[in-house]
């Protein structure tokens, strides 16, 4: 152990701990903006600078470990200034205007800038604000936007999507004061190898990224009086909206939402965790057939749109692994545009799907064209909490209120599927079913839970069959458990989320910028299995909703009617220019 | 009157079938520790600018443990001022050759590199050409010279970017990345080219090392000061009439002398106004301070350090503007573009200078460019980032009041 | 590829650009393969050398210092008189594709200056009238 003090207070800490890490023991927080605890140390934005005795420069916190005796002053006078100056260079380099960039900015409640102006007491400038040259932004994605004249060049994207998701579509292009984030040849992400994933965007300390807006889109729809607008919540969007109203993560606030979207003027407020029932009956139906067959084994999941992206750029030759049942996103804009509309009476025509989503895919993936437009538009978790904002809803203070019933009634295997393992686990409770007859004795599979990168499992089904599966989430892991299956690793199935974590931290989520990333992900997973846990109804194929669907349209699991609107094809896309 | 004081410099040195490789020779025969004795007795200093002791260096080097361990000849000069390498490349090339053999047999490296700048077309033909012909000979591949010591030279161009010459950087644009620093610790001595133990040297350095083995440590050290021993090839340039590189007995000459009697003094007579001693990331020493003696030590009294050795004159004709804002904007140029201070720190000080040629200095911009010149100096993450105010700032407190009242509005 | 085999990026684009006068985008595809990287990381490491062209440029690269030392000695007066000359700005290309010009930093020849390539090729201490007529035999 190694013991030095910070702002003379004595601190023991790790082997190679950082002073950063040093610091944070004795409640003593250093700004910093490049940094972020789920990435490799980058260095370059040098605010978290310290005053080390004996030392005759500032040395970056960050990057700089601890030894046995040393001396750290984290905000001498000294420490001080060259933080002030090294701020007023990010403002000068960063398009904030006269212009009220920060009032429209995306991120005016969780601007990192802001929380590092307060951090270091900013009371005067001296250099010209505002970019040299305007930088276009880049709008070519269906899901991220880029304004390069907010970005910082901190490279925390880069590295998100190199060492997180391995796929690496942003690079450092230029040098000097040209230096800047781009994409290959400045193509813009919607022409590159992104899978839209958004997990850039929540790791910008800026409003450099943000995602594609349908908020005016869905205002207008709202006020169409011809129109009968209904909107669908994702699992992982209950317990984190009430994070954007300033309630702990992982607040259970299901109720409130539902009151909350009816006030915001929606006709319906319906449940993608039905439509994640319903995905459970096609896809473990699909499962055992072919789990049977032995056709084309693992069966790998579909309902993570960032992860059928990355498949189709990077492991085209297994596309038919993919289960063809559709997401349950996309299971709900068709079902609601065919047995909804019938049932309500409404022309098609006239029904505006939304959705809200923690995620930034499932706007390109609305968008995809074996998707027929059945979801008019995806509303990311921050698009929702500001719509609310903005109508002047607290979400937090009202009443709950039900969801409406027809698309509405969920099971707790479909709340599960925000987290890593909950589509696998739900998955298993449902296929145990329809090859045994009987449901598990343990319906939890807790092998499968939890934010480890890969996890596997085996489940005795039949004394001649063990299923064995295998879970992984976050791309650059995705593509790790591909590497395996190429290699020869066998499972039955595999559970693929494209964001670490699963859906509950997917790129349309808030963007908190007091905790960590593995806090803030395990108190939203632990809610979502709490509301597991205290529901009565937790296995999908006891829904009693979607059991009336079976019967009253689409006959049963796995029927040509329920292939027809159900389930979907992908597209060999590789990367383009090999 | 001064005269160059030739250890280094010689005959044009190209010719493998004519040479021996007399250093080399010597360091077979006395090991490893006894080289890094001998190197640190003489008490050479790295000649790249930072002057950190050579012999010392290799010590660490030596003493590191490592399957592989890598040597590298920065050969990358772009400072500009300088181009003292050049002419060893041209003229003394076998001399680079055997340095870099000399330091890969003393720490047990089996691959070399000599980065070079791409734009020294004519030094990369030769360096080809000599490798090539140094293999043919048996001077490079397997058992060299009869000996158990295999050692090979792979030669990279580097692609037009002054920060590749910062070891650190030029690590990572060999390893195929964007030369940008790294940050330090590690040292490149411990974890350098993928990790492993690498010695980078500059071309002088290694030249000067080859000279030492072969003339001996006693030699090199009864050259110069207690502090500064041996010799300094200068490249002279500006405004002087005989610009060129000399070589300067350390201590034996002031800037004034090495000005008038190597380089006969400023163009058409000019009065002096300041020189820069060593390299654009040197501080100025003003005309008033030319009795300084040419040495580690005489230099730091003054103000300003060797660095490259890369010593230009700039005479009261030239427009102050101009010389600020071009140094402002190499700064600005060759950032490598990670680290915020020297980024947007450069880019601001280029910013206000260049707008000051019209519109003046005022003492609030001054000072806006002090504050931001000691915030590099602080906190920038390599040396480029750290020095680029040196020159900068030293020429804006010297001529301060000149500056203010300067600006020439039309 | 072994990690260890990456330093040969910079050779390799040095020959890639020699064959094509600038890195096409296949090649910079087939550098990422080769070297396990994404195109966009290498398409940024090219780009940070500027002597690499990601783009076509002119058939002869003109070069010219204009760092400190070649300024004393009037460099600027040649870059006018090339400017003029090509009616090109620096950074730009002429339309028929022959001439691309750089303003640069130091080459290393300062005490030669004013210092002028034409591709590989260095001349040094080169007055306006020279330059000019160095590049209309170019034509």
């Amino acid at each position: 152990m190694i013991n030095l003090t910070v702002d003379n207070k004595e601190v023991t800490v790790e082997p190679n701990s950082t002073i950063l890490e040093a610091a944070s023991k004795v409640n003593v927080n250093i700004p910093t903006l490049c940094f972020s605890d789920d990435l490799t140390v980058y260095g370059g934005c040098r605010l978290c600078v310290v005053e080390v005795e004996g030392s005759d420069r500032l040395r970056p916190a960050c990057n700089t470990r601890a030894r046995e005796g040393m001396e750290v002053k984290t905000h001498s006078p000294r420490v001080r200034e060259v933080r002030k100056t090294l701020f007023e260079l990010i403002i000068a380099s960063h398009d904030i205007s006269c212009e009220l960039n920060c009032l429209i900015c995306n991120r005016q409640n969780s601007c990192q800038l802001k929380d590092v102006a307060e951090d270091i007491g900013i009371s005067r400038m001296c250099l010209t604000p505002g970019a040299d040259e305007e930088r276009e932004s880049d709008h070519s994605s269906h899901s991220v936007v880029r304004e390069p004249n907010k970005c910082i060049n901190c490279a925390r994207c880069i590295r998100k999507c190199e060492e997180i998701q391995g796929v690496g579509v942003f690079a450092q292009a230029s040098r000097g004061p040209e230096t800047k984030v781009t994409t290959f040849k400045d193509r813009g992400m919607g022409n590159v190898e992104c899978t839209n994933c958004g997990q850039c965007v929540v790791s910008c300390p800026t409003g450099a990224l943000h995602e594609v807006y349908h908020m005016d889109q869905v205002w207008e729809s709202l006020y169409d009086e011809q129109k009968h607008v209904i909107v669908q919540t994702a699992p992982s969007v209950r317990v984190a909206l009430a994070e954007s109203f300033g309630e702990e993560p992982g607040t259970i606030a299901t109720g409130q939402m539902v009151a909350a979207l009816r006030r915001l003027g929606f006709d319906r407020v319906f449940d993608t965790n039905f439509t994640a029932d319903l995905t459970i009956m096609e896809e473990a139906t699909e499962v055992v057939n072919r789990v049977t067959n032995n056709d084309n084994l693992p069966v790998l999941t579909s309902c993570s749109p960032g992860w059928i992206k990355y498949i189709e750029h990077f492991y085209p030759d297994y596309l038919q692994h993919l289960s063809s049942a559709k997401s349950p996103q996309q299971m709900f804009g068709a079902v609601a545009k065919t047995y909804y509309a019938e049932n309500a009476g409404i022309d098609p025509e006239d029904l505006v799907v939304v959705s809200i989503m923690p995620c930034t895919a499932k706007k390109f993936e609305a968008s995809r064209p074996e998707m027929n437009d059945d979801v008019d538009y995806v509303l990311t978790t921050r698009e929702a909490a500001r719509m609310l904002k903005s109508v002047g809803v607290d979400v937090c203070n009202l009443e709950p209120e039900k969801y409406d019933e027809m698309l509405g009634v969920s099971s707790g295997a479909g709340d599960i599927f925000g987290a890593s393992g909950g589509v696998m686990e739900a998955a298993v409770r449902t296929a145990y079913n329809m090859i045994t007859g009987v449901n598990l004795q343990e319906i939890e599979v807790t092998p499968v839970r939890g934010l480890e990168g890969l996890k596997s499992a085996e489940i005795p089904v039949t004394d001649d069959l063990t299923l064995k599966v295998g879970v992984a989430h976050g791309l650059n892991n995705a593509g790790i458990m591909m590497e395996k299956i190429k290699a020869g690793e066998e499972f039955h199935f595999v559970e693929m989320m494209a964001c670490p974590g699963g859906c509950i931290s997917g790129g349309g989520q808030p963007i908190n910028t007091e905790r960590s990333w593995r806090e803030v992900r395990e108190k939203r997973i632990a809610g979502l299995y709490d509301i597991d846990e205290n529901k009565e109804l937790r296995l999908s194929h006891e829904n009693p909703k979607i059991q009336k669907l079976y019967e009253e349209f689409l006959q049963e699991p796995g029927s040509s009617k329920a292939h027809k609107l159900l389930h979907t094809e992908y597209v060999t896309r590789g990367v383009p220019g090999t | 009157m001064l005269q160059e004081r030739k250890f280094l410099k010689g005959p044009e040195l190209r010719d493998i079938d004519d040479y021996d490789f007399p250093g080399f020779q010597k360091a077979l025969e006395m090991g490893p520790e006894a080289i890094v004795e001998e190197i640190s007795k003489s008490g050479l200093l790295g000649r790249g600018g930072a002057g950190f002791p050579t012999g010392k260096k290799w010590e660490l080097a030596y003493q590191e443990e490592g399957e592989n361990k890598y040597i590298i000849c920065n050969a990358d000069e772009g400072e500009p001022g300088t181009f003292k390498d050049r002419y060893l490349l041209d003229e003394r090339t076998l001399k680079v050759l055997e340095g870099i053999m000399i330091g890969a047999y003393t720490i047990d490296a089996d691959t070399g590199y000599i980065y070079i700048r791409g734009e020294y077309s004519r030094q990369i033909e030769i360096l080809e050409e000599t490798l090539q012909k140094a293999r043919k000979a048996g001077i490079l591949g397997e058992d060299i010279l009869g000996s158990n010591f295999s050692f090979d030279i792979k030669l990279v161009r580097g692609a037009g970017c002054y920060v590749c010459g910062d070891e650190t950087s030029l690590l990572n644009s060999l390893e195929g990345m964007r030369g940008s620093s790294r940050s330090k610790p590690p040292y490149p001595i411990s974890k350098g080219l993928y990790g492993c133990p690498t010695l980078v040297n500059n071309v002088e350095s290694l030249a000067c090392s080859a000279e030492i083995l072969n003339q001996g440590a006693e030699k090199f050290a009864s050259m110069g000061t207690e502090e500064s021993s041996g010799t300094k090839l200068v490249s002279l340039s500006g405004d002087i009439n005989f610009p060129g590189v000399y070589e300067v007995e350390f201590g034996s000459a002031s800037l004034q002398e090495i000005i008038e009697d190597l380089g006969g003094g400023s163009q058409q007579g000019q009065e002096i106004k300041f020189i820069i001693p060593g390299g654009l990331s040197t501080p100025i020493v003003p005309s008033d301070n030319l009795q300084a003696e040419y040495s580690y030590e005489g230099l730091q009294q003054a103000g300003s350090s060797v660095g490259s050795g890369g010593m230009m004159v700039i005479s009261t004709a030239q427009e102050l503007s101009d010389i600020l804002t071009r140094i402002a904007r190499f700064y600005m140029d060759e950032s490598c573009g990670t680290c915020l201070p020297c980024r947007e720190g450069n880019k601001q000080i280029y910013r206000i200078i260049s707008e000051a040629k019209y519109a003046g200095l005022t003492v609030d911009r001054l000072n806006l460019i002090q504050d931001i010149g000691d915030t590099m100096q602080e906190a920038a993450r390599c040396g480029l980032g750290r020095s680029a105010q040196l020159p900068i700032g030293t020429i804006l407190s010297e001529y301060k009041e000149e500056l203010i009242e300067g600006g020439n509005l039309p | 590829m072994q990690k260890e085999d990456t330093d040969i990026l910079l050779e390799m684009a040095h020959d890639i650009q020699d064959t094509y006068g600038y890195i096409p985008e296949k090649e910079i595809a087939e550098l990422a393969e080769k070297l396990s990287e994404s195109r966009a990381t290498i398409y940024g490491a090219l780009e940070f050398y500027s002597m690499f062209y990601t783009e076509p440029t002119g058939k002869y690269i003109i070069r010219i210092c204009d760092s400190i030392s070649c300024y004393m000695n009037n460099s600027n007066e040649v870059l006018e008189a090339v400017q003029d000359y090509l009616k090109l700005e620096a950074g730009e290309t002429s339309d028929d594709k022959l001439f691309t010009l750089e303003v640069v930093e130091c080459l290393g020849h300062c005490g030669e200056g004013p210092v002028m390539m034409v591709d590989d090729r260095l001349h040094t201490q080169i007055s306006p009238g020279r330059a000019v007529e160095i590049l209309s035999k170019l034509h």
